[in-house]
């Protein structure tokens, strides 16, 4: 349910709590951005909120520590906020694309996938679908589709990203998983990187419950790449920082 | 030690040097991450179990949360708040977005039960420290409806919505008590 006009001022409270759905926390957010006074007032209430943990203080398992502090040792780190876009772009470009991930997995039979009428989809016990009746007709165009192949791979840190990918419709619709949570000032957006380019596939929706609805990219050429980067919420016209995944899209193979 | 002259700030901010260690962090030092885990590891951790329950997924946000201060350390501007504040956001966003997906709303019944028995229980625990008790000082000055908005939420894990059905109070009533709530917990704390 959307904020109703009027006094979102009331929502600071719920809002520090980390009380608000997705929805409201959107919109709380927009609101914040033209207003001064009321980051001020968030700000001193999620410090309040921040010092209930002093009562819940507790030792973590030993082990945990080695298993952390190796994991960062092994974890590349985000840069700063760049101004300069231009400069971190060159960056970026000279260093290319990481290599992709391997695969966790690749699953060919489908027949599954046509429960797509019902509104929800399950593709594995992580990721279910919820489709919404704008873009069932384009989704379910990739999804039966005869050459329909899914793959997941899994992001840098957290969160995963799973393709139905079908060649004959150049086409494939991507659902993404418990990725970082971004400031409203940021979006993930999606690239196609191959032989034909670089191009811009368009940003990822907004999460709910650390679910993405399902976004449809066409336009997919053989030996295309499938990338994330996080962006400024109006997107960038190239990428501005190292993708938080990369996905090979399982090509067509001539032989086989 | 020394005494302290009218308008000195009389001890560090919580977590001053958390910013400080967060620098360090940001330019790659593993020893600054070692210490950050070792001064506030206990703090992640104890908020995230309180939330999310079930050890063992405890263990795996907390660890989401330490590598996300690993890897975005750069991106902590203080303009936009206190060091501590960024972390325990971090950490309780975590934990709270793992609730929420995986939990159906069918054992959120036996959450506020368990939410609400052991809050006592913790707080004996810790109660011994200083931070710990102002903290539960100025939790006790809110009202009792106030009290239960705040906690239910954050150490629960619910949205205002939920507090509010659980309370069976109206949805207005809830936001405004979150907020009238905190205002009052944040004034008895700067008070101190």
């Amino acid at each position: 349910m959307r904020l109703r006009r009027g006094d979102p001022h009331t929502l600071a409270g719920a809002y520090a709590l980390d009380a608000l759905s997705d929805a409201d926390r959107d919109s709380f957010e927009r609101h914040l951005v033209g207003c001064e006074a009321c980051r001020a007032e968030a700000a001193g209430l999620r410090d309040a909120a921040g010092r209930l943990a002093e009562v819940t203080a507790a030792q973590p398992p030993p082990w945990l520590r080695g298993q952390v502090l190796a994991e960062a040792a092994r974890t590349r780190q985000q840069p700063p906020p760049v101004r300069e876009r231009q400069r971190a772009r060159r960056t970026w470009l000279g260093v290319g694309w990481p290599p992709a991930p391997r695969l966790a997995g690749a699953i060919a039979g489908l027949a599954m996938l046509v429960a797509l009428g019902l509104g929800t989809l399950v593709l594995s016990t992580q990721h279910t679908l919820r489709v919404d009746q704008a873009h069932s007709g384009e989704i379910a165009a990739v999804l039966n589709a005869p050459d329909a192949t899914m793959t997941t791979a899994h992001a840098r840190i957290h969160g995963s990203v799973t393709v139905v990918m079908s060649h004959a419709a150049r086409a494939l619709v991507l659902t993404a998983a418990r990725l970082p949570a971004l400031p409203s000032t940021e979006c993930y957006q999606v690239w196609l990187m191959g032989p034909r380019g670089m191009r811009s596939a368009g940003r990822l929706p907004p999460a709910r419950h650390g679910m993405t609805a399902p976004m449809v990219v066409s336009g997919v050429a053989d030996g295309d790449r499938m990338g994330l980067t996080v962006e400024p919420a109006g997107m960038s016209r190239r990428p501005t920082t190292p993708p938080v995944l990369m996905m090979a899209l399982s090509t067509n193979d001539p032989g086989g | 030690m020394t005494a302290e002259l009218p308008g000195e700030r009389p001890r560090a901010a919580p977590g001053g040097d958390l910013a400080g260690l967060l620098a360090l962090v940001a330019r790659g030092d593993e020893a600054a991450f070692a210490g950050l885990y070792d001064r506030f590891g206990t703090l992640v951790f104890g908020l995230v179990r309180r939330v999310v329950k079930d050890p063992a997924q405890a263990e795996e946000v907390t660890q989401e949360v330490l590598l996300d201060v690993w890897r975005t350390a750069a991106r902590f501007d203080p303009h936009q708040g206190s060091a501590r504040s960024w972390l325990m956001t971090l950490a309780h966003r975590r934990a709270v977005d793992r609730v929420r997906s995986a939990q159906a709303s069918a054992d959120r019944e036996s959450r506020v039960a368990v939410a609400t028995a052991d809050y006592d229980v913790v707080v004996e625990e810790v109660e011994a420290r200083l931070d710990a008790q102002r903290v539960r000082r100025c939790l006790d000055a809110l009202t009792e409806l106030q009290r239960e908005a705040v906690t239910l939420a954050y150490y629960g894990g619910y949205t205002y919505r939920e507090v509010a059905a659980l309370l069976g109070v109206a949805v207005g009533t809830v936001k405004t008590r979150m907020r009238d709530g905190l205002i009052r917990l944040r004034d008895c704390l700067g008070a101190d």
